[in-house]
Parts: C-alpha cells; sequence; structure tokens
C-alpha cells in the first residue's frame, strides 16, 4: 500500500487509535457481542429433531441480520459525522490542510479508519453467526458471506456519507441529524418509489428500481429468504445490486467530500446577516417563496411570551418557521399522496398499511428531530456560554426550562398535525376509522412527549450537544427498536403475552396497534401504553427539572 | 471620575475553599462610584472566584460580599438587577442578530417593549455598535463581539459592571476602542471592575488596583500609592550627546551616585541608568554638577515604573502562609 491509503498514513493511525482507545468504542463492540449471542440464545430451538432444527435456522439468523443492519446503520454514520466538523471547529482541519498532506489522504485516512472500525464492530458479531450456521441450515456461501458483505457495503456507504455531511456542517447536532436524515433516506425511503408505483417498466421502473437498489433492505430480504413476505411491496433487488449502487454512492460522496476539502472553499465568510428592505419588490418575491423571510428584522419579543422560547425558535436553523413550514408541506403532499394513490386503487396495500406509512413517516420525523431538538436545549446553552450568563439574568430555572420545552412541543406539534389532512381523508374514505385515528393521534402525541422529555432529560446532564444527541438517539433507538426486536422474535421464544407487554413500553407500537398495522392486529396496548409512556415522560421531565434547578445553583 | 465616600462594592474577609483546597482567602476591598477597580493576578490567583461571588454564581464559604448594600450570596434577585457581568467566554447564539440578541437580553430583565427598543438603540450608541445591529452575532469579529457583550450588560442600567477580560485576544485599535468605551462608563458614574491581563493596558484606565495572588490580597489602593508602596525606588536615565568618551561619562555619575545606587551603561544608546531613593532637589543638584562639570547630557528623565513592574515584583514574593 502507498502511504495514503496504507497504514502509514498519519490520519489513519490517529483517528484509529483514538477511537479505539475510547471505553465508548470498547463498549459498543461489547454490547454488539452480547447483543447478538443473546438473541441467539433466546431463538435456540428447544426442538431435538434435525430437520425441525434446519428449519428454525433461518428463524434464529433472519432477526440476527436484521439486528445486525440496524446495529449498522444507527452505529457506523455517528463516527464519521462528528469527524470533520470537529476538526474544523477545533481549527485542526485547518492544521492539517496545511500540512504535505493532500485532500484525499486525509479523506482515505478518516473513511478508512471508519470502515475498519465497523468491521471491528461486525466482527463481534462473529460467534452469534457462528452459531446460525453450526445449528444447519445456513451456509456462508449463500447466507453468511453475504450478509456480512452487504453490512461492510453500508459501513463503506455511510462513512461516505457522514464524511459529507459533516465537512458541511457548521456545528456537531447539526451534522449528525442531517447525517441520520441522509442514511434514513438512502436505506429506507428509497423503496418508496417501487413500493408505490409498483414494476413499472420503462425509464420510470428503472429509474425506481434504481432507488431500491440502494437500500440494503431489498438485499437482506434476499439474504435471509423473506421476500415472500413483501412481493408485494415489489422489492426484489439482489444484494449485488446494493453492491453496485453502494460503489457509486461511495465514490460519489467521497469525491464530493474532497472538493470541499479544500483550504480554499473552506475559507468561506461566515454569512454576516442580510436584512431584506420592506417594501421592496424583492421582499415581495421573498414572502412569496418563505412566506416567513428569515431575513425579515424580527420585531421585538413581547413580555408575555416566554422570551426563552423566542430565542429557541431564533437561534436554531432547523427550528425556524420557514424550515418548519416546508417540512410541514413535505407531510402533508406525503401523507396526502399515500391516502390518494390507496383509495384510487393505485396499490392495493389497503388503508391499514398506508396508515401504517403514515404513522411509520411520523414516528421517523419525530425520532430524527425530536433527539437532536431536545438534547441541545441544556446541554447546548452551556457549551455556548450562554448558560452562565442566563444564571446572571432574573429569568428563573422554572422559566428558562419551560420556554425551552415549549419550542421543542410546538414544533413536534406542528410535525404531527402536518398528516392530519392524510388522516382526515382516511377518516372519509374510510369512517369507521375515526375512532381508531384518534387513538393514533393520542399514541403519536405520547411518542412525541416521550421523545422530548428523554432526550431533553439527558440534556441536563452533557456538557455538550453532540454527546447529548448521542446518548438520547442511543437510548430511544434502544428503547424504540429493542421492543421492536422482541415484536420481531414473536412466537419464539416469545410468548404473545410478552410481547405485548413489552411493546407497551413503545407509544410506536401502540399507534401501530391501533391503526391494525400487519403484524401489530391481535394486541391490545392502549391505554397502558400511554399511562407507561406518560409515566416514564413525567420522571424524566421531574428529573430535568431539578436538574436545571440545581445547575442554576449557585456553585 | 467622579468617587464619593460610599463604597458600591465591598468585600470583607471573603474566603471560598473548594474542600482543602483555598481559592480565596479573606479578600477585603472596596470599590466607590464612578471608580474602576483593576483586578490584577496570575492563572489561579482568584480573581474568577471573586467575580462568580461578586454576581451571585458563587457562595463564599466566609465573609461577606456587598454591592450597593445588598448582600451577593443571600439577595441573588437584587444583585442580578445591580450588576452587569461580561464573562470571558461571549455566550452567543447561532443566527441571532445584534439586535434580536440584545432585545431576548432585555426581554429576559424584563424591560416593557416600549421601552426596550430605545434602550437598544441607547446601549448601541454608547458602545458605538449601532453599524452592526442587523449583523449575525457569531460573525462578529472578537473585539465586536466584545462591544457586544458591554452592550449587554448595560442594558437594564447596572450600578456596577464586572468585566471578565475585556481586552483579551482584541488588536491594538480594538483595545484603545475599549478603553474609551470603559472610561465613558466610568464618567457616567458606572462603577467597573476589570481583570486583565494586559497590566499596560489596565494602568491607563484604574483608579484603583487590587494585586491578588494564591487567594491573597497582596496589594490593594490607588494606583499610585500602590506603585509607590511596591516599587519605592524609582529609576533614572541619562543619556549623553558624544559617546567618544563614555568611560569618563561613566565615572563621572558613578562619583555622584551613593553605594546602592548601581549603574547600568548601554555604549551603544548612550545611556546610564540608575535606581534612587533620592528626593527631587538631590536629584536636581546632581543634575547640575554633572552639567558643570562639562558632560554632553541630552536626556534627564525618570523612568516610570509600570504595573507591569509592580505586578511581577509582588508575584515574586513569596506567598505568606
Amino acid at each position: 500500500m502507498s502511504d495514503g491509503f496504507g497504514w502509514k498514513n498519519p490520519v489513519l493511525g490517529r483517528e484509529l487509535l483514538d477511537r479505539l482507545r475510547s471505553p465508548k468504542t470498547v463498549l459498543t463492540i461489547l454490547a454488539i457481542a452480547v447483543g447478538t449471542c443473546l438473541l441467539v440464545q433466546l431463538r435456540w430451538p428447544s426442538d431435538s429433531r434435525l430437520d425441525v432444527v434446519s428449519q428454525s435456522s433461518m428463524e434464529v439468523f433472519r432477526p440476527l441480520a436484521y439486528v445486525l443492519t440496524l446495529a449498522v446503520m444507527f452505529l457506523v454514520p455517528a463516527f464519521p459525522a462528528t469527524s470533520l466538523v470537529n476538526e474544523r471547529r477545533k481549527g485542526t482541519l485547518a492544521l492539517l490542510l496545511n500540512s504535505p498532506l493532500r485532500p484525499w489522504q486525509i479523506y482515505i485516512g478518516k473513511w478508512l479508519s471508519n470502515v475498519i472500525l465497523a468491521m471491528i464492530m461486525i466482527s463481534a458479531s462473529m460467534p452469534a453467526l457462528s452459531a446460525c450456521y453450526a445449528m444447519g441450515g445456513i451456509t456462508f456461501r449463500s447466507h453468511i458471506g453475504p450478509l456480512l458483505v452487504v453490512l461492510l457495503a453500508m459501513a463503506i456507504q455511510y462513512s461516505a456519507v457522514g464524511l459529507w455531511v459533516s465537512v458541511r456542517s457548521h456545528s456537531t447536532d447539526a451534522s449528525l441529524r442531517m447525517t441520520y436524515v441522509v442514511v434514513l433516506v438512502l436505506s429506507v425511503l428509497s423503496v418508496g418509489p417501487l413500493a408505490i408505483v409498483g414494476n413499472l417498466s420503462g425509464g420510470a421502473g428503472w429509474i425506481a428500481n434504481a432507488f431500491t437498489a440502494l437500500s440494503p433492505l431489498s438485499a437482506l430480504q434476499e439474504i435471509t429468504q423473506s421476500q415472500s413476505q413483501v412481493t408485494d411491496l415489489g422489492l426484489s433487488r439482489g444484494w449485488l445490486d446494493f453492491l453496485v449502487a453502494t460503489f457509486f454512492v461511495t465514490i460519489l460522496f467521497g469525491a464530493l467530500t474532497m472538493m470541499k476539502l479544500d483550504p480554499i472553499l473552506m475559507d468561506r465568510v461566515k454569512p454576516i446577516g442580510k436584512v431584506t428592505p420592506k417594501g421592496t419588490a424583492y421582499a415581495v418575491l421573498r414572502r412569496i417563496a418563505f412566506l416567513i423571510d428569515p431575513n425579515q428584522r424580527k420585531a421585538g419579543i413581547p413580555l408575555w411570551i416566554n422570551p426563552v422560547m423566542v430565542k429557541e425558535f431564533r437561534t436554531r436553523k432547523f427550528g425556524r418557521l420557514h424550515w418548519l413550514l416546508r417540512i410541514v408541506a413535505c407531510c402533508i403532499i406525503v401523507s396526502l399522496a399515500l391516502t390518494v394513490v390507496s383509495a384510487t386503487g393505485t396499490v392495493n396495500w389497503g388503508v391499514q398499511r398506508i396508515a401504517a406509512a403514515m404513522v411509520l413517516l411520523q414516528v421517523g420525523m419525530l425520532m430524527l428531530l425530536g433527539p437532536s431538538l431536545g438534547a441541545s436545549l441544556i446541554a447546548g446553552e452551556v457549551e455556548s456560554g450562554g448558560w452562565q450568563i442566563l444564571r446572571t439574568t432574573p429569568i428563573g430555572p422554572i422559566r428558562i426550562l419551560t420556554g425551552k420545552l415549549w419550542s421543542v412541543v410546538w414544533t413536534m406539534l406542528i410535525l404531527l398535525l402536518a398528516t392530519l389532512p392524510g388522516y382526515i381523508v382516511m377518516g372519509y374514505i374510510v369512517p369507521v376509522m375515526v375512532g381508531q385515528v384518534n387513538n393514533v393521534l393520542i399514541s403519536l402525541l405520547f411518542v412525541a412527549l416521550f421523545v422530548v422529555s428523554t432526550s431533553a432529560c439527558v440534556s441536563g446532564f452533557a456538557r455538550s450537544a453532540a454527546v447529548a444527541t448521542i446518548t438520547s438517539y442511543t437510548i430511544l433507538i434502544a428503547f424504540f427498536a429493542g421492543t421492536l426486536m422482541i415484536w420481531l422474535a414473536r412466537g419464539k421464544p416469545f410468548g404473545p403475552i410478552f410481547v405485548e407487554r413489552a411493546l407497551m413500553f413503545n407509544p410506536a407500537a401502540a399507534a401501530l396497534a391501533e391503526i391494525q398495522a400487519p403484524g401489530f392486529e391481535s394486541y391490545q396496548l392502549t391505554p397502558w401504553s400511554w399511562w407507561l409512556s406518560g409515566t416514564i415522560s413525567g420522571f424524566c421531565l421531574v428529573v430535568l427539572t431539578i436538574r436545571t434547578w440545581l445547575l442554576s445553583r449557585p456553585d | 471620575m467622579n468617587s464619593s465616600s460610599e463604597p458600591v462594592v465591598e468585600t470583607q474577609n471573603l474566603t471560598k475553599r473548594y474542600g482543602d483546597f483555598v481559592a480565596l482567602d479573606g479578600l477585603s476591598i472596596h470599590v466607590h462610584r464612578g471608580e474602576i477597580l483593576g483586578f490584577i493576578g496570575p492563572n489561579g490567583a482568584g480573581k474568577t472566584t471573586t467575580i462568580k461571588i461578586l454576581v451571585g454564581l458563587s457562595r463564599p464559604t466566609s465573609g461577606s460580599a456587598k454591592i450597593a448594600g445588598v448582600d451577593c450570596s443571600s439577595d441573588g434577585k437584587r444583585i442580578k438587577r445591580l450588576v452587569g457581568y461580561m464573562p470571558d467566554k461571549f455566550g452567543s447564539y447561532d443566527n441571532m442578530r445584534v439586535r434580536e440578541y440584545l432585545d431576548f437580553f432585555g426581554a429576559v430583565f424584563g424591560i416593557p417593549l416600549s421601552k426596550r427598543k430605545r434602550r437598544v438603540e441607547e446601549v448601541l450608541d454608547i458602545t458605538d455598535a449601532t453599524y452592526m445591529q442587523d449583523k449575525f452575532v457569531e460573525s462578529l469579529s472578537h473585539g465586536m463581539q466584545q462591544r457586544v457583550g458591554i452592550a449587554r450588560t448595560l442594558l437594564h442600567a447596572p450600578e456596577v459592571l464586572i468585566l471578565d477580560e475585556p481586552a483579551n485576544g482584541l488588536d491594538p485599535k480594538a483595545r484603545i476602542e475599549m478603553r474609551e468605551i470603559l472610561l465613558r462608563l466610568a464618567d457616567q458614574g458606572k462603577t467597573l471592575i476589570v481583570t486583565s491581563h494586559i497590566l499596560p493596558e489596565l494602568a491607563r484606565i484604574c483608579s484603583t488596583v487590587a494585586i491578588v495572588t494564591g487567594g491573597k490580597l497582596r496589594a490593594f489602593g490607588k494606583l499610585d500609592d500602590v506603585m509607590k508602596s511596591i516599587c519605592p525606588r524609582r529609576s533614572y536615565e541619562i543619556q549623553v550627546s558624544d559617546a567618544a568618551d563614555f568611560t569618563t561619562a561613566e565615572r563621572s555619575i558613578a562619583e555622584l551616585l551613593l553605594s546602592d545606587e548601581p549603574i547600568e551603561a548601554s555604549q551603544a544608546e548612550r545611556l546610564f541608568r540608575f535606581p534612587t531613593a533620592r528626593s527631587e532637589a538631590d536629584l536636581s543638584e546632581v543634575l547640575r554638577r554633572l552639567i558643570m562639570g562639562g558632560l554632553p547630557i541630552t536626556q534627564f528623565r525618570e523612568v516610570a515604573s509600570d504595573l507591569e513592574d509592580a505586578f511581577l515584583t509582588i508575584a515574586q514574593t513569596k506567598v505568606p502562609s
């Protein structure tokens, strides 16, 4: 290997050592190893007959493959997403770019270190995969090998994506948020066109197929032999297609990142803040384009409004009203489109499936936005130094906290209301579903409450917004994905009562059960799920209040 | 600067301990209205601890701190209205313009909307920051941000301004501007406590100085008094026009000086320097005799000892246990 690609690349050596020395990395690797082994142990067949055992091996292998995919999807992007933006904020990126190292060497060092780290994480699942292999019915050539290759390809793709987002971002939490959005689009939403329009021929069909190849889901279905369950979704791409797509995506994002790693390009003037002159044609144009022009001079904060809430809305780019309006508009269009294609019979999914898609869309939005908004509430203020200044003002800790919480709650409510038109149309098509829709909306409110309170509580204990964001995502994914994993393992080894009780901790599952989503029809999760998530949220808010009060006290 | 007899800021035996570590040990200072107190000390001397106690961010282990008669540790709410505090870390918010930033803090201090707009304009005017009102706070240079920081501390018209390292990281021009703003505020009757590592900068604006090392107050008082008490011996310089007979000139000067007045000579600069505690009358006699002796003197002047010398003198002295 040459200096740029090999171990002599100083960036690679430093990055890898830094990461491997971190206790968090060791814990993550251990968690993967223990978690996957535990999953195999739980699913291990109790019947000793050979033919039954070999049939059961796929039932063990399938959830294991999905758990590993989720682990790679959520853990791998976190490292590259914080990599370049952190270097830039600390000023070390300028030092690197000023060194004899070429931008591509810096990129390769960072990218390769992430890929190697992901390989180490994936290799922690080898004991569990070996157990599947030992059970029989699973071969290395058809199952384990392709799965490992797909997982590695995901790591390669997401590392490139994370670095690209990182080089363009100005803050760590914004970089994390955007990276997860791109990963979600690539891995889940990319199957949307084919799932909605079906197997078309010609150019439209080719484009829809190309999008589907971006997602590892169809590759996983092939490897775990679960296509038969989703043939009606039209996802039939193979894992080799995914590898080809990964190659092109990685090259594309890599090239874009390397182009950006240019000292001249990075030496950008900070936006100094333009103000739209009032009463001009330009102002009218911007009003049409934005509805709420971000460049307009803001009015003073009236005393009857919590100033901290207004400050939160004004200071975060994503929470600003023109951005929210864009998201709301997208949600309205998607929800109405889903309802219309269902009603007009474009796809034969049935209303329940459409409603499930809408619920998942909303939960995805809440999960993406909620933790990053909630986690920066206190931690971001402490990190910026604003907390110390606020402590020297007459505003009390409870008012600060309520102002901050309301800023996130309003954002979440606006997002929830965005899909309301879709539900209204659905209620119009199937009037008997009105009651269900009401329960779904209540469950989604609890999802929002749960996400915000948990991440805000984490925020009270972290010193930086990035740490709080990563911790919040980890806790919430463990809650939401963990209970869904138990649901995936329903029948064996978990009985229906155990699965139902586990799902009660997940308000998103309650929403899916209320809408009678496929696989959730038999569970009665409300109102217990609401009580549980309400209690956990309440506990988190009490802890957060005490913590905020303590933080505001004199030392 | 108009100082009254009643101290606005007063600490009595202020002590702060963190476990076994004594961060502040019996600090007693007082600052009058319109005075600028220069708070000097090396890193870890106890400056920030004192400031934190004064603004209500920390509680003393013993002793008391009062601002305008209000106890800093027991009446935090009133203290917050009496004090304007600018920490060394600016505390900016992303995507917020200067005017929005000031409006937010005005709202936090409960200034009614009708009065706030005018107040924001006033503080922007005082700090010469009106031209940057529509700029994003994070896009400003460090010097500009410091000005916005001072504008923020002035919003609620506090009696006392406490500024932690306001000149830190500023270029010479920004430092001069900062100095002018602080002097203007003192002229308006504000009491200022300013910490800085740039001691010549403090010497130009401070009427009173407090030097702390190791948590103890080592010197406190009017700047001139402190200087005299720390550096009683002044330095004088004699420059001659002709360096041809430099050794003879050195001998002539040395003959007129006392044994504890060692002479330092620099032939390249044609300069002689010596420390002395003698009166000005004695020194004028020395000068007269040198001129009478035919020495071609071009300069005979006192070298002003600065705050830096005083600080170094104190810093080199062992802290009494």
